[in-house]
């Protein structure tokens, strides 16, 4: 740990040190404006920042370049409909999107999965995540002017598209999952497909931890750069491995009890002491590493029977109020759902984690150079839909 | 695995996860939450199993998050509102050459119940005893003000902004309720019941000649076969 | 392009130029949502390398484009940024719009903050359906703009004027069609169309100054 709280205490002197000079040397105060299209940001996000000399005073991320809402659009749709709606959100791991709302609406009609639906549906859940981290993991070189990682991304990322679109019929938006169950069994021939892929991206993982986490360019940009500490943490509600990469150990996959099947594989929940860039980004591959383990465990063990339990065929939650989130490959994802009793919600809160993982930007900027200002978005790891819905 | 420095190592993980929170836990922060803020806590919903509700008066909207803060939840996980008005236009789904529904506008609070048309809701989480709790406030209808969270929750500030914008709800001393959403024009505050969806009003919701019968459910066989499609839905319900 | 100016190309002059910009296309990639990640798959993958289409996905500004490639939601407060980046793209320029939500607003087409179609902003050459469009889709609707740019009469599209071939113009000043006549010119029907060939039967007279040539 010594060599982390060195770096950043020699980062947090050089920054007061240009401090200094910038009041010497009389800079003159700037804004720069990034984006709302800028390929550092990840789509349409525009950050404002208000420099001086080399170092941002201020910085206020604007949003709601990709304001499409959903939160208006669901109290118009019925339960199914909602479902291919909320796909959208988190573009990158879909059918991650749908799993709490479906929990939700389950629970409040007193229903749950068949015990093979539940195996298949968290089988899907990581295999989303695996599609959405690889390509944050390569897209993460980009951010400092290394191609390679993103076309390793986008080449083994395919391998897991192939797999979702086999089971699901759509390599992006599957549209899979149903109240009470799946909407359909996984093809044949699928579980064998997915073992190899698993291999496949195992060592795309470990390609990018030597390429990448191993380079020194790259340590040097984000070791004890943008540190967030615990409780500022906790204050933002930073969700996923922005929270783990801060010491906080905290995974809605293993700290709740939700109808998924995570407690039959043996996997390992990452935190880091840091909060630095470098940690988020180091807990990000190392859960990817554990959902290819939870992967190829959870291949061995689906149960036989249906993938459907009987709902009728008009579906009319009952009245009430539930609240179901889940571990995301963003963070913590919940959706509030309130019932009347009719076709469809009467009102949706969508809790996605990167609104909440981006609203510390202002925090974390303050005082950074301008090269990290990049370096610091990246490892936030937020995806526009997710921040404006 | 390439070559990790002993920094990165970190020993938590493999311990075993606290035990789940049960309901005692619940009713033992109710407990302390009554003791703190006594006669504001006006009701409380805990279902076996499940979650926690609470509803707090106006007034010590503000209080109840510092208590709860002092009781553990440091963990914010998101506030909005919820207008329990019914929605004026239905569910825009309904066959429009079919007679207008007529639409019962009694305003019916979920749980925890209410007297206002606006409510607003936060969650906060307590990360070490694993648990959960939902607070809910009326908001006045002719003074739609509550107190800010932004000072005890530095993330509430973002949640308050988008809530004032969805729904009009002003906060006492949030430092900026700009919109963050919507471009500057824009009028009117869309989560709210009475906000219209144009486009459903020039255009009928093409999802409703979707109701062809599904053959292989024993509702559908029982249906009569010749059934209108319009009618479809209201058929199948009984 | 002097003789661009005269508004008078030969039609072998006007063939090799549009072969050429068909082939060398810079494509500024606008990507706004899900489809952008079907967009990078298309553009930045090996698998589906699109490069081999004689397309450059690498552009750093909207200026060296020629076309743009817009996937993904507009939402009305992206509208103007839309707007500005096409006014800042040099003539001549191609519009390709990927995905429902670019063509016609998509699922949220009744959101009260999405624009419903990117075409009420830009005009639109090749529309890309899908939710999203596969990468394949996408590629597709590239070779169909390539096929419209071989096809184009290059000196109309100088004047600004509309999408015309080389074809129609030359059978307008025929005299066989009228401004609104029959040839039409959608893509899909260009590409089944020969290109502009001089017939080796029947050279065409290449007259130096940029005369009449048929
Ligand atoms: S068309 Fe579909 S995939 Fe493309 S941006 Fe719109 S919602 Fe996303």
């Amino acid at each position: 740990m010594t060599l982390t709280d060195r770096q950043q205490l020699s980062y947090i002197a050089s920054q007061a040190a240009d401090a200094r000079l910038n009041v010497e040397l009389e800079t003159e105060g700037m804004t720069l404006n990034i984006g709302p299209q800028h390929p550092a940001t990840h789509g349409t996000l525009r950050i404002i920042a208000r420099l001086d000399g080399e170092q941002v005073v201020w910085a206020e991320p604007v949003a709601g370049y990709m304001h499409r809402g959903y939160e208006k659009l669901t109290e118009v749709r019925t339960f199914p409909q909602v479902t291919s709606l909320i796909n959208r959100i988190d573009w990158l791991g879909s059918f991650a999107n749908e799993v709490p709302f479906i929990l939700a609406a389950e629970k409040l009609m007193e229903i749950e999965a068949p015990p093979r639906a539940q195996v298949i549906r968290t089988i899907l859940f990581e295999l989303s995540r695996i599609a959405n981290v690889s390509l944050f993991l390569g897209d993460l070189g980009v951010q400092m002017g290394a191609i390679t990682p993103v076309f390793l991304a986008f080449r083994d990322r395919e391998y897991i598209l192939n797999l979702i679109e086999g089971a699901t019929g759509g390599r992006f938006h599957p549209n899979f999952d149903r109240i009470g169950g799946l909407k359909d069994d996984l093809p044949k021939g699928w579980i064998q497909e997915t073992k190899g892929a698993v291999k496949k991206l195992e060592e795309f993982c470990d390609t990018i931890d030597d390429l990448l986490f191993g380079n020194e360019i790259f340590q040097s940009r984000m070791r004890g750069i943008g540190v967030i500490p615990a409780d500022i943490a906790k204050d933002y509600g930073l969700s996923g491995a922005n929270a783990r990469a801060s010491g906080i150990d905290w995974d809605l996959r293993r700290d709740q009890d939700l109808p998924l099947s995570y407690d039959l594989a043996d996997w390992k929940v990452w935190t880091h002491p840091d909060g630095d860039s470098w940690a988020r980004c180091w807990i990000r591959l190392q859960e990817t590493r554990e959902s290819c383990k939870i992967v190829g465990q959870l291949l061995d063990q689906i149960p036989a029977g249906p993938v459907m339990t009987k709902v009728p065929r008009i579906i009319k939650v009952p009245e009430g109020e539930a609240w179901v989130a889940t571990e995301n490959p963003l963070g913590e994802m919940g959706y509030y759902v309130v019932s009347k009793g009719d076709l469809g919600p009467f009102r949706v809160k969508i809790r996605s984690a990167s609104f909440n993982n981006i609203s510390i930007v202002p925090w974390a900027l303050k005082g950074v150079y301008v090269p990290d200002i990049i370096t610091i978005l990246a490892s936030l790891y937020f995806i526009l839909g997710d921040i404006d819905r | 695995m390439a070559q990790l420095s002993d920094d990165t190592q970190t020993p938590q993980g493999d311990t075993a996860p606290a035990a789940l929170p049960g309901d005692g836990l619940r009713e033992g922060i109710v407990d302390t939450l009554r003791n703190d803020i006594g006669e504001a806590l006006l009701d409380t919903l805990l279902k076996p199993n499940d979650d926690l509700w609470v509803r707090v008066s106006t007034e010590s909207w503000l209080a109840t998050g510092q208590a709860l803060k002092a009781a553990g939840f440091t963990y914010f996980c998101f506030l909005s509102a919820i207008d329990w008005m019914p929605s004026p236009f239905g569910n825009s789904q309904d066959d429009p050459d079919d007679e207008p529904k007529q639409i019962d506008m009694t305003i019916k609070q979920g749980y925890t119940g209410g007297e206002t048309r606006m409510q607003v809701f936060a969650r906060l989480t307590d990360i070490d005893r694993h648990v959960g709790i939902t607070v809910k406030a009326d908001v006045a209808d002719d003074n739609q003000v509550v107190d800010s969270w932004s000072q005890l929750f530095a993330g509430a500030n973002w949640h308050e902004r988008e809530c004032h914008e969805m729904f009009g709800i002003g906060f006492n001393n949030h430092p900026d309720l700009r919109n963050m959403y919507l471009p500057g024009d824009f009028e009117g505050y869309p989560l709210k019941k009475d906000f219209p969806l144009l486009a459903r009003m020039v255009k009928p919701w093409p999802g409703i000649v979707d109701v062809e019968p599904m053959p292989d459910f024993e509702e559908a066989a029982d249906a009569p076969a010749a059934e209108a499609p319009a009618g479809a839905i209201e058929g199948a319900e009984s | 392009m002097g003789l661009v100016d005269k508004g008078r190309l030969p039609a072998p002059l006007t063939k090799l130029f549009n072969l050429s910009r068909s082939y060398s296309l810079w494509v500024y990639q606008w990507g706004l949502a899900c489809c952008a990640i079907e967009m990078g798959a298309a553009f930045g993958s090996p698998r589906y390398d699109v490069m081999r289409l004689g397309v450059i996905p690498l552009p750093a500004s909207p200026r060296q484009a020629d076309f743009v490639c817009v996937s993904g939601t507009v939402t009305d407060k992206m509208a103007p940024a839309v707007k500005r980046l096409w006014e800042q793209m040099p003539e001549p320029k191609y519009a390709i719009s990927m995905g429902s939500c670019a063509n016609c607003g998509g699922p949220y087409w009744d959101s009260y903050s999405v624009t419903k179609g990117v075409d009420q902003i830009i005009p639109i050459d090749v529309y890309v359906p899908g939710c999203p469009p596969r990468p394949e889709a996408l590629l597709e609707g590239i070779v169909l703009l390539q096929q419209r740019i071989k096809n184009e009469d290059m000196a109309a599209k100088w004047r600004g004027d509309e999408f015309t071939t080389l074809q129609r113009t030359r059978a307008m000043e025929a005299g066989e069609v009228d401004r609104e006549g029959e040839l039409i010119s959608d893509t899909r029907s260009i590409s089944d169309e020969p290109m502009p060939e001089v017939a080796a039967a029947h050279p065409e007279p290449i007259v130096v100054g940029g005369g009449p040539i048929e």
